[in-house]
């Protein structure tokens, strides 16, 4: 066989079979199908899979979630696959782009715009009065749209609160603070006196660092004159990481270590306070399948303060809901995402101490120190940079990685410079 | 003189066999040991030497997780996977080391630099267009899919490994027994075959050893739950426990490294058995 | 040394035909699963590829608009130069251990050297991924071995020391790691290549009074050379490319930022930042410098082929 012929076969035998791969990618989006007549959705069958991530999700919601979701479709079947949140960014990318792509996913309401925008997602805009309308919770859903078109629903918002041991804090004299100096303060005194961590903070952790910075007038990034403009090198900003570094400094945590699992950390005793998450307040105490050194009467909580009083602005946490274009089962999907935000779902969230999507039903939270404080927390609380580009800022790892230098000790300005640099090439890219 | 010399040499010798195989087998030990640790003793500044506290626990709570990370299909994919790839890419890669070693033709040396090349290319970079060619054939999260496209990331280095050892087979022991009255295929199967086979032994380990172990298109390719394997397993069940179970990690390590050294146990021996036949003489 | 009466008794024609005919599955296979994409890869590098492009946009053609990015980006050369560093190290470390080993297990006795490669085979049958997690757990900053071996020996405190958070730390440990793993197969690589070596040679040395040192390199360093090209050449691209060990290690602890090597930084620039264009760009780059580097491994290759 001469070898130009055989080459040649080769070649076409490669080209056949690769197919035509490359405008099948622009039309392999299966059904886009979003009219509302979801009423006759039972003629559809399917088996569609949920992505949901990290725990926030309760177990009482997931049980609800797939016994009224079969019930109303008999024939189908609703799986959740539970994702982590590292790497989901790249997942969620690779995922949703073929054919395999999930049904319905959760994603960190940071990221909405990265994802909105490369249109990933299926427009929804025609059953956004079904979904909610006008409870939703604005700021989420401002995320959740792009170039008008609505994409994204939310699904919870949570806040961070900082819990503390009331023992730790009677042995070293100190009341609740006020300020966020004297919270910094008082994280110091602990650390001095009792030789805990005065919070615990590890490097990774961000959200908890990014509060110092607003409070302080910093901002992480301005949209201004067309381009973004990353102001962690301003004086208030920087004023606000010296705090953080105060803070980091009181700190017994891996300087490289993320906030994962930080309740984990609290329950061995090592820690006197804790940023968490709301729906976190249900670990720190004892449970069956997991034993605290601490009591659930020893646990306090208040809304991080703010520099002259009040609560801080703090990082608005929480997930959007949407799905993928790419799902082979359009309908299904959008019934799910009907239950996840119908009122009787949303009032299982509440119930376990995350923010419902419809904010008529914030008395779910109930009454009591967690839910004034999340009530507080919540109404101050603040996005990162609406851009389309920040979930890339987030996967890159900038700000863990200024914050980790923070915490070892590196010169603050000249970090946050190289932050800010690495965060403008990104945004602005 | 010379048995003193000969007595210091053993000595030495054992030495340095010790130290190289306390360094080899240390982490596999701490492995199993904190494996068979409790977890909560596992979590302090003054760990435990040896497993005086032995338990099963850690191996029960990662076989029979309920919950999201199951262990069993992920062990049956990397099994089938692996098997899968090891024949495919040995007998191919035979075949075209026997077609590099012994013919000479036209483009051999092409061939030959392009397979050299082929393993240059970060498999990172060509992830998201493998995705999207499995995706149209229908082959994501499939056990043929990553099969695939794992006997073709394997063959360029087997079909190496394979030509070293028969170019080291020189082809004057087959000339010799066809002198002696063998045709080519009889000298090829008396002579060369035994020779080569501790050659395709350790050719079809690695080819084992690569499939088993790789992450990266896995992760990517075979992402549903049912479809995992090992690697992938193991790294969701760590990002799971988020590196607080560090004894049932250590567990799901311990799994997932099993089969592969029973595997070398079970190979080994053919290894060093084929080793000792050495070369036949004329 | 004539290549033998078989091969000249068949045709030239018929000789490529049969070479064709063996190397048919593998080309076949090549060309679709790496063929297809690797063209694929080399046009995406020209082109503006976002997160966009992956769910339907249609891309533009930049033409070398992302080469030029990247070769002006700073973060680039370091990356680069944090890659080819540590491969360096990592290809003396392993290539030096191994073949050290090699020899001292040609000198052992027959229980000790059967020791010594269960040992080895036991480092190596470890998954890449398994490695990593268990030497980062003995690393780990609070409840790792090593810091406490360390400062039980020593007396030097250093239980809570953080091995990765420090950069060069980081490398150490990465170095220690997959060095670990690669030496068993360059160690039992060469020692199979010693065993190979005709024992009437050997003894022919002996007799005519070489030394230990005069027979290493007379007589079986150029009788490996062979070998010894293979394996460095694959340990530079394979020490080049690692992802899997950087990356999981990176998941433990460490500035992103400042450990990724070329494998990770492709992965975050490609999937993470969705930008495939560069991450392509990127890869043909590395390409392009492994294959400079091995130019010298592989001449020595083909040249050897034809001896």
């Amino acid at each position: 066989m001469r070898k130009s012929s055989l080459i040649a076969s080769m070649g076409i035998v490669a080209l056949t079979l690769a197919g035509c791969q490359a405008t099948e990618s622009a039309d392999s989006g299966g059904s886009t199908n979003t009219d509302t007549d979801t009423s006759a959705s039972a003629e559809v069958t399917g088996d569609i899979r949920v992505w949901i991530n990290g725990g926030d999700t309760p177990d009482e919601a997931r049980e609800y979630l797939i016994s009224t979701f079969e019930e109303m479709h008999p024939g189908s079947t609703l799986t959740i696959e539970q994702q982590d949140w590292g790497g989901l960014v790249e997942k969620l990318t690779t995922s949703m782009s073929g054919s395999d792509s999930p049904d319905l996913v959760e994603i960190g309401n940071t990221w909405a715009p990265g994802f909105t925008a490369s249109g990933a997602f299926t427009d929804l805009s025609a059953s956004f009065d079904e979904l909610g309308g006008a409870d939703l919770l604005p700021g989420f859903v401002e995320v959740g749209t792009y170039d008008g078109v609505f994409y994204a629903p939310p699904y919870y918002a949570g806040s961070r609160l900082i819990f503390y041991s009331k023992s730790d804090y009677e042995a070293a004299g100190l009341s609740v603070p006020t300020t966020l100096e004297e919270y910094v303060e008082n994280a110091e005194t602990l650390n001095a006196e009792l030789g805990t961590s005065g919070v615990y903070f590890p490097g990774k952790d961000w959200y908890n660092a990014l509060p110092y910075v607003w409070e302080n007038g910093g901002e992480v990034a301005v949209w201004a004159d067309g381009s973004w403009d990353a102001q962690l090198s301003s004086d208030a900003s920087i004023a606000g990481l010296e705090l953080v570094k105060r803070a980091m400094d009181s700190s017994n945590a891996a300087k490289d270590g993320d906030e994962a699992e930080s309740w984990v950390a609290y329950c061995e005793g090592g820690h006197s306070m804790l940023s968490a998450p709301s729906w976190a307040a249900g670990l720190l105490v004892p449970r069956d399948d997991a034993p605290c050194e601490r009591s659930a009467d020893d646990l306090g909580v208040f809304a991080l303060p703010g520099a002259s009083g009040g609560a801080a602005q703090v990082f608005a946490g929480g997930s959007n809901l949407a799905i993928p274009k790419n799902s082979q089962n359009q309908e299904l999907a959008l019934s799910a995402m009907k239950i996840m935000l119908s009122p009787e779902f949303q009032t299982i969230m509440g119930n376990a101490g995350l923010v419902p999507a419809l904010t008529s039903l914030g008395s779910t939270l109930g009454t009591g120190e967690i839910p004034e404080a999340v009530a507080a927390a919540a109404a101050a609380s603040k996005l990162t940079p609406a851009s389309p580009q920040w979930a890339d800022v987030e996967a890159a790892g900038i700000l863990q990685d200024l914050f980790v230098k923070i915490a070892t000790g590196e010169d603050i300005a000249t970090a946050a410079a190289d932050a800010d640099a690495a965060m403008e090439a990104i945004l602005n890219g | 003189m010379a048995t003193r010399f000969k007595r210091l040499k053993l000595v030495l010798g054992i030495l340095a066999g010790l130290v190289i195989f306390v360094m080899s087998v240390f982490p596999v030990y701490w492995m199993l040991n904190t494996a068979f640790t409790p977890n909560g003793y596992t979590r302090r500044s003054e760990p435990l030497l040896y497993p005086a506290l032995f338990t099963w626990e850690n191996f029960q709570t990662v076989l029979f997780d309920e919950e999201q990370t199951p262990f069993w299909p992920a062990l049956m994919n990397s099994l089938s996977v692996t098997l899968i790839t090891v024949v495919f890419a040995l007998l191919f890669a035979f075949l075209s080391a026997l077609a590099l070693a012994r013919f000479k033709f036209m483009g051999r040396k092409t061939m030959i630099v392009v397979l050299l090349f082929i393993q240059m290319i970060p498999g990172e970079a060509m992830i998201v267009s493998l995705y999207r060619q499995l995706d149209s054939w229908q082959l994501l999260n499939s056990v043929i899919g990553l099969s695939l496209v794992y006997v073709a990331t394997v063959l360029p280095f087997t079909i190496w490994m394979l030509r070293g050892f028969v170019v080291g087979v020189p082809e004057e022991l087959e000339e010799a027994a066809m002198i002696d009255g063998c045709t080519r295929m009889q000298a090829f199967r008396k002579v060369t075959f035994p020779l080569l086979a501790p050659g395709l032994v350790a050719t079809g380990v690695f080819g084992f050893i690569q499939a088993w172990n790789e992450f990266l298109l896995a992760l990517v390719v075979n992402s549903r739950p049912e479809a995992m394997t090992l690697p992938v397993w193991l790294r969701t069940y760590q990002q799971v426990t988020n590196e607080t179970d560090w004894a049932a990690i250590m567990a799901g390590s311990t799994l997932m490294t099993l089969p592969v050294l029973i595997f070398f146990i079970i190979v080994q021996s053919r290894m060093t058995s084929g080793l000792v036949a050495g070369a036949v003489k004329g | 040394m004539s290549r033998g009466v078989a091969m000249t008794s068949q045709p030239a024609s018929k000789r490529g035909r049969i070479s064709w005919f063996l190397l048919f599955p593998t080309l076949a296979i090549l060309a679709v699963v790496i063929g297809w994409p690797l063209i694929n890869l080399i046009l995406l590098s020209f082109q503006e590829f976002g997160r966009a492009q992956i769910f339907g946009a249609p891309p533009e053609f930049v033409g070398l608009g992302n080469y030029q990015k990247i070769l002006g980006d700073e973060a680039f050369w370091r990356v680069m130069q944090r890659s080819v560093i540590f491969a360096a190290v990592n290809v003396v470390a392993t290539m030096t251990l191994g073949t050290l080993v090699a020899i001292l297990m040609q000198h052992m006795v027959k229980p000790m050297r059967y020791v010594v490669q269960a040992g080895l085979l036991v480092a190596w049958a470890m998954p890449q991924l398994t490695a990593v997690i268990v030497w980062g757990w003995m690393f780990n900053t609070q409840y790792g071995v090593l810091n406490y071996l360390i400062t039980e020996i020593t007396g030097v405190d250093f239980i809570g020391h953080s091995w990765l958070s420090n950069p060069l730390s980081f490398f150490a440990v990465a170095t220690v790691i997959i060095t670990w793993q690669s030496v068993p197969f360059v160690a039992l690589t060469i020692y199979a290549g010693l065993t190979q070596i005709p024992k009437e040679m050997v003894e022919a040395a002996l007799l005519d009074g070489a030394s230990g040192w005069q027979r290493f390199w007379q007589l079986t360093a150029p009788l490996l050379r062979p070998i010894f090209t293979i394996v460095t050449i694959l340990q530079i691209i394979w020490d080049l490319r690692v992802f899997t060990q950087i990356y999981a290690l990176q998941g433990l602890g460490g500035l992103r930022e400042e450990t990724s090597t070329l494998g990770v930084y492709i992965y975050l620039t490609s999937l993470g930042s969705g930008e495939f264009g560069m991450g392509g760009a990127i890869a043909v780059i590395m390409v392009v410098v492994m294959a400079v580097i091995s130019v010298y491994y592989v001449r020595r290759t083909l040249k050897d082929m034809d001896s």
